[in-house]
């Protein structure tokens, strides 16, 4: 199993006593499987992305990625297994403002020390369309062109992973199924494990696995075939 | 990799002017401390140099007795120049006429500083002198030819020698400024000195060597000649000491630029501080996504340190060049303006200005660094996730600790520095009381206005905590701005009264009782403005409480005096000019003891400075004697003197029925325009025992180094002002990115954009009012220190002030609250949303 959590829980201290955002969770993601977990707003998903991702901590049980388990490492260890195994597409594409969109996609494999990162990070704007439009800067591009370069950042340093949180939650229906299908191909390409949250039905229904959460708890579609 | 990223990302926003806040707020402390420093140190080295001219010299060491000539040698083999002056007084016999003179007889090099002039005329036409007079020669004062009713080309006797009067002397540039005692002058060369015979074991005689050259020498000269001097025999003078209103007036303009100078450091230091914070805050993103990436917190440390870095170097590069520039040109100007040139300064600006740039950048952003490193990646799904903020304490030690390190690095009197913290700190405290204070109110009478009004008020009510820390820059920045302002004001008002238009150049002396009439209906004919007529009576001290005055204390005079020795006083050694007066002079202010009134009992009222010298209290009886008249009076009062206006002013006032009958000349000055100056003849034809003295040289040199100086100081002005606002355009421009998500919300809404712009208009308008109200009741307080403590003035209200704050602070603030929200209020909504995202 390349993802693995056990007895997973996340719980948060409020004014009115502990709040259980997510109940005790095991989860099964094997290399290569494409999984969207849905749910309502406020129902814990993007919780439990932050969990797996090693964003966050968990209150109690274990994260197992690639059979390393996370808990056991400090910010330090965690910020490592990022860099070497996942990639992150967010729903506010989170470009760094500054930089333009051949440095936003290189930015990954720099932090990892890629001495080509230039190199592949054209050729994945190249995949994405935008081999154009290198040198423009995020509010130089529209909405669907940036969430593009998201895309090809997630992919640069080719990880095992890919975590998508909203990945079109920002974007008209028309751009969104384009990024969509560009998500899907490339994820294809590469053979990468996607790991989505949405609550886009349509969107999830393309995914091999589909995960409904709901008040912190989380149950699986047995019935969906992608 | 690290660095790349790093460069990249400063390269890249160096280009969209994202950092353009806070480059320009350490460009400005850099360009503000090196401009100042450099242009306070040129103009103070212009300064001393002209004021040396008061002295002939850089330094002047005097004794009663001859000069060790081996401390010539030393002066001379550290390439200090030196000459060598002589002066005593002695009388001059042409025909059958004697006068009393002041003769000086110098060496080679004479002035060292200054320039001499000499003419053809008396009171006439002058050129500056070429060389001295030659063996056999004397140049004489102007008042002599009057005197002894010379010609050019007479021959005067001084001593046992002979003189051929070959000039008018006109200018001495250390004429001194001792008006009853010194006779005219009479300048010979030293070689001839020994032949006039008049320099005896026990003559009343002063030896001056002059010495002149670079700063540093001097200095080390003077450590070295210091621990062999004998206090009591030897003076060793430079132009800061003595209390001529020229040294004063310096040492006055020296403390406005250097405090000008801190609160335009600490203001310039105040927007990088608020700058830093605004430029880690945009950084929170940034880290969160580099780590979520991937990027572990050494990585990012080296990559926002190296960014800092090179923004602070870059920064303080164009600062230096921009300081620079601007010196150069104001000093350009300043040369032109006076004709003359200032010496260059050294490199200690330069490292002092790079210092204050590099200090304030590292140390105001060590914290909201720290915070910004520790920005947790789950940020990328949370935005409202800023980190501990459990390191505040460091921050407000930083930020404290580093205003404190530049006042010190900047003034190098930790006295000042703290004082200047402590009371910046509890004014701060002040302000923020007192700011939330009226937000509070505000909020209550805002309820009552109408819809943009009413959201203003409660707009600022919300964001107190925030609005009240902004508030405090506003009114900081307001009041540091205004205190400049006042205290310049205050200053160029102080000088010009000392030195007013119709202030008087001629002293005239020698005026005999029974022309004192005659003499006024003259003035007053002729319209001419003079003090009124003092009478003198020569006179000396001679003893106080019994025990008599010595010419100096000697191991001799002691032994002399037995148990009486700790009461022995060195007099004045020479006659002084008594005089009567029925009331207290103008500029004269009764410290101890008091005026006399109606008491027609005999007393006297001392200088409070010759009574400090001479350990005189009130009810010590002195002893006088006046052409051997011996009689002995009580000091009833001690009297403070501002030497600085040009009137006759005394040591000793006795009341009338003291002096009345003892014979007395009388004195006055007057004020006498340039091209009336032929009138002088005319008009003093009738007395011809009368002297005059020219003030003019005097007055002008005066008039030249606060006309300098006030130059300087509206400079430092500017300078100050382009800080503040800087400030206060860092504040606002933080503000605005805490407004935009409010704005977004009210226009989605459907709020018109006219009721959001004024909404926010008007919320700057108030604070700017409010910030302008505290900081002139800040200010006000703030210059009744400084004006008493540190300046030696007399306190005064500023009541104008207190409409120009609150005004001045709602205008500018107002202004610039509108103009950056006017931005963002015509971004259309959509546009807004997503810079939001």
């Amino acid at each position: 199993m390349l993802i693995q959590t056990t007895q997973l829980r996340k719980d948060v201290q409020t004014t009115d006593g502990i709040l259980h955002i997510l109940q005790p969770i095991d989860l099964q993601i094997a290399a290569g499987e494409t999984v969207a977990i849905v749910g309502a707003s406020g129902s814990g998903k993007s919780t439990l992305l932050s969990l797996l991702a090693g964003l966050d901590l968990a209150s109690s049980g274990d994260v197992l990625i690639d059979n390393v388990k996370l808990s056991e490492l400090d910010e330090e260890q965690r910020a490592k297994v990022r860099a070497d195994k996942i990639g992150f597409i967010f729903q506010s594409f989170l470009l760094i403002p500054s930089l333009t969109a051949l440095e936003n996609v290189m930015l990954p494999a720099e932090l990892a020390g890629n001495r080509n990162a230039e190199q592949q990070a054209r050729e994945l704007l190249g995949k994405v369309g935008l081999a154009e439009r290198l040198k423009h800067y995020p509010n130089q591009l529209s909405g669907g062109e940036q969430q593009r370069v998201a895309i090809a950042r997630a992919f640069v340093g080719t990880p095992k992973i890919l975590f998508a949180d909203e990945p079109t939650g920002n974007l008209d229906s028309n751009t969104g199924h384009k990024v969509e299908d560009l998500l899907f191909e490339m994820n294809r390409e590469s053979g990468t494990t996607l790991v989505m949250v949405t609550h886009d039905n349509t969107l999830a229904a393309r995914c091999q696995r589909i995960l409904r959460m709901d008040a912190g708890q989380l149950t699986e579609d047995q019935q969906h075939v992608a | 990799m690290w660095h790349k990223i790093s460069w990249r990302l400063l390269r890249q926003e160096l280009k969209r002017g994202e950092l353009t806040i806070m480059a320009a707020a350490i460009v400005l402390s850099v360009t503000a401390v090196l401009s100042l420093s450099l242009f306070t140190e040129r103009l103070q080295a212009g300064l001393t140099a002209r004021s040396a001219e008061f002295l002939a010299a850089d330094r002047v060491l005097s004794s009663r007795r001859t000069i060790d000539p081996s401390w010539i040698e030393e002066a001379e083999s550290r390439g200090l120049q030196t000459a060598n002056r002589v002066v005593f007084n002695s009388m001059a016999f042409h025909d059958d006429a004697l006068a009393l003179i002041d003769v000086k007889a110098v060496s080679d090099g004479y002035p060292l500083r200054g320039e001499l002039r000499t003419g053809e005329q008396p009171f006439g036409d002058d050129e500056p002198a070429q060389g001295l007079p030659a063996a056999g020669e004397a140049w004489v004062a102007s008042a002599l030819f009057q005197e002894l009713a010379l010609e050019l080309g007479d021959v005067i006797d001084i001593g046992e020698s002979s003189f051929t009067v070959t000039r008018v002397l006109t200018y001495e540039p250390d004429v001194g400024f001792s008006v009853f005692t010194d006779s005219p002058n009479v300048l010979i060369n030293d070689s001839e000195l020994e032949a006039t015979g008049l320099i005896q074991q026990g003559s009343r005689v002063r030896f001056n060597v002059l010495f002149a050259g670079e700063a540093d020498a001097l200095n080390d000269y003077g450590e070295w000649l210091l621990p062999q001097l004998n206090e009591a025999t030897h003076d060793w003078r430079s132009v800061e000491d003595g209390d001529s209103a020229l040294a004063r007036s310096l040492r006055r303009a020296e403390r406005f630029m250097m405090l000008a100078s801190l609160l335009g450091v600490v203001l310039a230091a105040t927007a990088v501080a608020v700058a830093a914070q605004r430029y880690c805050q945009r950084n929170y993103d940034v880290v969160a996504i580099f780590k979520t990436l991937g990027g572990d917190k050494r990585q990012i440390q080296k990559i926002f340190i190296l960014h800092l870095f090179l923004l602070s170097m870059i920064s303080i590069g164009v600062g230096l060049a921009l300081g620079w520039i601007i010196q150069a040109t104001v000093i350009g100007f300043v040369a032109e303006y006076l004709g003359q040139t200032l010496p260059a300064a050294g490199w200690q600006p330069y490292l002092l200005a790079s210092a204050t740039g590099f200090v304030s950048a590292l140390m105001f952003t060590l914290y909201p660094l720290l915070r910004l490193i520790q920005i947790p990646p789950l940020r990328v799904l949370n935005r409202d996730m800023t980190g501990s903020d459990s390191l505040q304490w460091l921050h407000w030690i930083a930020s404290g600790g580093t205003v404190y390190a530049l006042l010190l690095i900047y003034s190098q009197q930790w006295m000042l520095s703290t004082a200047l913290f402590v009371g910046g700190a509890l004014a701060a405290v002040l302000l923020l009381v007192v700011g939330r204070l009226f937000i509070r109110v505000s909020r209550q009478a805002g309820m009552q206005a109408g819809s943009a009004w009413r959201l203003a008020m409660a707009g600022l009510q919300r964001r107190a905590q925030a609005n009240s820390v902004q508030m405090l820059s506003f009114s900081t920045a307001i009041m540091l701005l205004l205190l400049v302002l006042a205290l310049r004001n205050e200053l160029l008002a102080d000088w010009q009264e000392q030195l007013p238009d119709d202030a008087p150049n001629y002293f005239v002396i020698n005026v005999a009782k029974e022309d004192v009439d005659e003499l006024a209906t003259r003035f007053e004919e002729r319209a001419i403005e003079s003090t009124d007529l003092y009478p003198i009576v020569p006179g000396r001290m001679t003893a106080v409480n019994g025990v008599p005055v010595v010419d100096e204390v000697t191991k001799e005079a002691q032994a002399e005096a037995g148990d009486k020795a700790s009461e022995l006083r060195e007099g004045f050694g020479r006659e002084l000019s008594l005089t009567w007066r029925d009331t207290l002079p103008e500029n004269n202010t009764v410290l101890t003891g008091s005026w006399w009134g109606d008491n027609a009992e005999p007393q006297v009222s001392v200088e409070s400075e010759v009574a400090e010298r001479m350990r005189l209290q009130v009810g010590d009886e002195l002893e006088f004697n006046i052409g051997g008249n011996v009689f002995t009076v009580p000091v009833t009062s001690i009297r403070s003197v501002n030497w600085g206006t040009l009137q006759p002013n005394f040591y000793m006032i006795f009341n009338t029925e003291t002096l009345e009958d003892f014979p007395a000349t009388f004195i006055s000055s007057f004020r006498l325009d340039n091209e009336r100056k032929n009138e002088l003849f005319d008009l003093f034809r009738p007395f011809p025992q009368v002297s005059l003295i020219d003030l003019d040289a005097i007055t002008e040199q005066l008039r030249e180094v606060i006309s300098q100086v006030s130059l300087a100081i509206g400079f430092v002005l500017v300078l100050v002002l382009i800080a503040g606002v800087l400030v206060l355009l860092a504040q606002v421009q933080a503000s605005m990115e805490e407004r935009q998500k409010e704005l977004v919300i009210l226009r989605t809404l459907g709020a018109p954009s006219k009721l959001l712009s004024r909404s926010v208009s008007y919320e700057f308008i108030i604070l700017g009012a409010i910030s302008g109200l505290i900081a002139t009741l800040a200010m006000e307080l703030a210059l009744l220190i400084l004006q008493t403590q540190v300046f030696d003035m007399d306190a005064n209200f500023h009541w104008r002030f207190w409409v120009i704050g609150p005004l001045a602070g709602a205008a500018v603030v107002g202004t610039m609250g509108s103009l950056a929200c006017r931005r963002l209020v015509r971004r259309n909504t959509a546009q807004l949303i997503r810079k939001l995202a």
